[in-house]
């Protein structure tokens, strides 16, 4: 088995758009290994998602041309990646990204290979070619720090917006389009998708700014005085779960372990305690301020600045003054 | 149709503390219980029984305590049980299980449809399932949110991040469900006395047509180095005047120091 130097990671794209979460990964990558980084992409023949994958700076992006394969199910995609790894040699790493898509494709191709694979890690690092690898487990509580010494590639999903992505070009960018790649059909699955309806809120994942509510701040005129602040700060509502039982809140809403992890430059929580499910989805956020009427509250804990009283009271001095 | 779901034992809470002494996971006085998303996949597979009928088989690899988890899936409803155990399969990663599961699954012939859990609460990996659809060189469908059964095809709804799915699925077929699935019912005491005339089987390795190099610690690619609580973020908390004027003023003020408020965001 030839093992390249290399790190390969699997581009994401639904509805002909990249996902965010590749320029993150090219970006970690790139920080931490002096071996090539390498995309792949899989697109629909008259796409050109490798125009923007390329200003995150990949040393190479390999683009399989494939209109079926574009829409290919786990096992087709399994298929057609076992087969590129048989051509070209088995990289030394090769990462998913943590989503349902990545979570699906990589462990049964992890199976195909009979090699190691780590899901959902928070932060990665080298020691030379082994590949240090930090999981979280039961359910965030603990980490594990994680190695596939023995065998290549070393597999891993990496979680969305942990680590963070930069533009930056790459002068010696090579792209090579296949579309010869072979790949055995999946006659089982018939599958029909649709687009699903475009959120009219502002995607809090992608979010720069996040004024997040708490049951402390569950009450009508505390939600009037947040969507204010939200409105000055040019900022997204999200919430706890609690308050995901009120009809304007939903999951894509929630913050933290069952919800969305986050990673905005200022986030301001009000009347939320922060609590571990909570608090483990806030960990990327750069500046976090946190009003409570508890000067004990947990997430004080994690914020640069706090506030010990009524949030709605500090929300709308807050909004007075910008 | 004949059924088989994966169901694992896990600590009954995830709120674990690494033991000092030990430096490993502190499960003292901590009880086992099924995975929550294993007793979503056991309640589709008695749905499906219901509408088409034939035959649910729960199974897994552990321990011979796990036999008491097996025995609840008997008085939920399952048909019988198959229990794994065997000193060889300890210290198995993802790949290893998988591999022992998809031996015992090929072993009674003729499974139609495996059902497993998005994920395990404990090792939260969501990889055994794929793993075993691959062994057994079956379809796989992951991250169900709704499935309807016909005679001999399913049809699955699904969801990724900006797209659902409707699939229709032939059998055979592995389907990893969500909680979003369905309410898991509760048994009762007519139930529980039934499941005692039912069967649980115990398999031990040599049942199996296992390598030896594929089992158990040997057979696992993954090696955890070690493991620790979550670092504590030291970040400097600055408390605020009680003021809410003053504070908003200060923490503006703050904000506009760090670059945070220049740009509009
Ligand atoms: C498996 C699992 C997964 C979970 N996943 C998530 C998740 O993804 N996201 C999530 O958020 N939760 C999650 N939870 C729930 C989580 O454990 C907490 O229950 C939840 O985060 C608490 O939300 P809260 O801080 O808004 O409410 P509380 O804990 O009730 O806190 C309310 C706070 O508001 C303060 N307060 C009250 N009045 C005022 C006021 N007028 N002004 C200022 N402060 C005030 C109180 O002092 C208190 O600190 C999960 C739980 C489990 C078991
Ligand atoms: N030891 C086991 N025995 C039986 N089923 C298992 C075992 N481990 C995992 N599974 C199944 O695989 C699913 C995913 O688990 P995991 O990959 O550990 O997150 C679980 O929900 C179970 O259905």
């Amino acid at each position: 088995m030839t093992v390249l130097k290399e790190n390969w990671i699997f581009a994401e794209n639904d509805l002909q758009k990249n996902n965010p979460v590749t320029y993150q990964l090219i970006t970690k990558m790139k920080q931490i290994s002096h071996d090539p980084v390498v995309v792949i992409l899989i697109e629909e023949i008259d796409a050109k998602l490798e125009n923007e994958l390329s200003e995150y700076g990949p040393d190479k992006i390999i683009t399989i041309k494939d209109n079926d394969l574009a829409d290919g199910d786990d096992l087709e995609i399994t298929n057609a990646l076992a087969n590129l790894i048989d051509q070209k040699g088995t990289p030394n790493t090769l990462i998913f990204p943590a989503t349902v898509v990545g979570r699906s494709i990589a462990p049964r191709l992890q199976a195909r290979l009979r090699t190691g694979l780590t899901a959902d890690c928070l932060d990665l690092k080298f020691e030379d070619d082994l590949l240090v690898q930090t999981k979280p487990s039961y359910g965030d509580n603990i980490m594990c720090e994680i190695v596939i010494p023995n065998h290549r590639p070393q597999m891993v999903t990496a979680r969305p917006n942990v680590f963070s992505s930069e533009k930056k070009i790459n002068p010696n960018l090579k792209i090579e389009s296949i579309s010869d790649l072979q790949w055995k059909k999946d006659d089982q699955l018939v599958i029909e998708s649709h687009v699903l309806p475009v959120k009219t809120t502002k995607d809090i994942k992608q979010a720069k700014r996040v004024v997040a509510l708490g049951r402390g701040s569950k009450t009508e005129p505390a939600i009037n005085v947040a969507n204010d602040l939200k409105n000055k700060l040019h900022a997204t509502i999200g919430v706890t779960r609690p308050l995901t039982d009120l009809d304007e809140f939903n999951i894509d809403d929630q913050i933290g372990q069952s919800g969305q992890t986050i990673a905005p430059d200022l986030l301001v929580n009000l009347g939320i305690s922060g609590a571990v499910q909570y608090t483990s989805g806030i960990s990327n956020a750069k500046i976090i301020v946190s009003a409570n009427t508890d000067a004990n509250a947990q997430i004080f804990k994690y914020s640069d600045y706090f506030f010990v009283g009524n949030a709605t009271e500090f929300a709308k001095a807050l909004e007075a003054i910008l | 149709m004949k059924i088989v779901v994966c169901i694992k034992q896990v600590p009954e809470t995830t709120n674990v503390k690494i033991n000092e002494q030990t430096k490993n996971i502190d499960r003292r006085g901590l009880g086992g219980v099924i995975n929550s998303y294993d007793l979503n996949a056991l309640q589709t597979a008695l749905e499906i029984r219901k509408k088409v009928g034939g035959e649910v088989i729960t199974l897994t690899m552990g321990p011979d305590d796990f036999a008491v988890s097996l025995q609840e899936t008997l008085a939920l409803g399952a048909d019988k049980g198959v229990l794994l155990s065997d000193r060889a399969f300890a210290g198995a990663d993802t790949l290893a299980t998988g591999y022992v599961l998809g031996e015992a699954i090929e072993k009674m012939s003729d499974v139609d449809l495996v059902l497993v859990g998005q994920q395990s609460v404990d090792a939260d990996t969501g990889q055994v399932g794929p793993i075993i659809a691959e062994l057994l060189q079956v379809s796989q469908v992951t991250y169900a949110e709704k499935i309807e059964a016909r005679s001999n095809e399913l049809l699955i709804n699904r969801k990724l991040d900006n797209v659902e799915q409707n699939i229709t699925a032939k059998l055979p077929l592995l389907v990893t469900v969500t909680d979003k699935i369905n309410q898991p019912q509760y048994t009762n005491i007519v139930e529980i006395a039934k499941s005692f005339d039912k069967p649980i089987t115990t398999w031990h390795a040599r049942d199996l047509n296992l390598e030896d190099s594929r089992v158990g610690q040997a057979g696992s690619p993954t090696i955890v180095r070690s493991i620790s609580e979550p670092v504590e973020v030291t970040k400097i908390n600055t408390r605020l005047s009680d003021d809410p004027v003053t504070a908003a003023k200060e923490l503006v003020l703050a904000l506009k120091q760090k670059n945070i408020l220049t740009e509009e965001a």
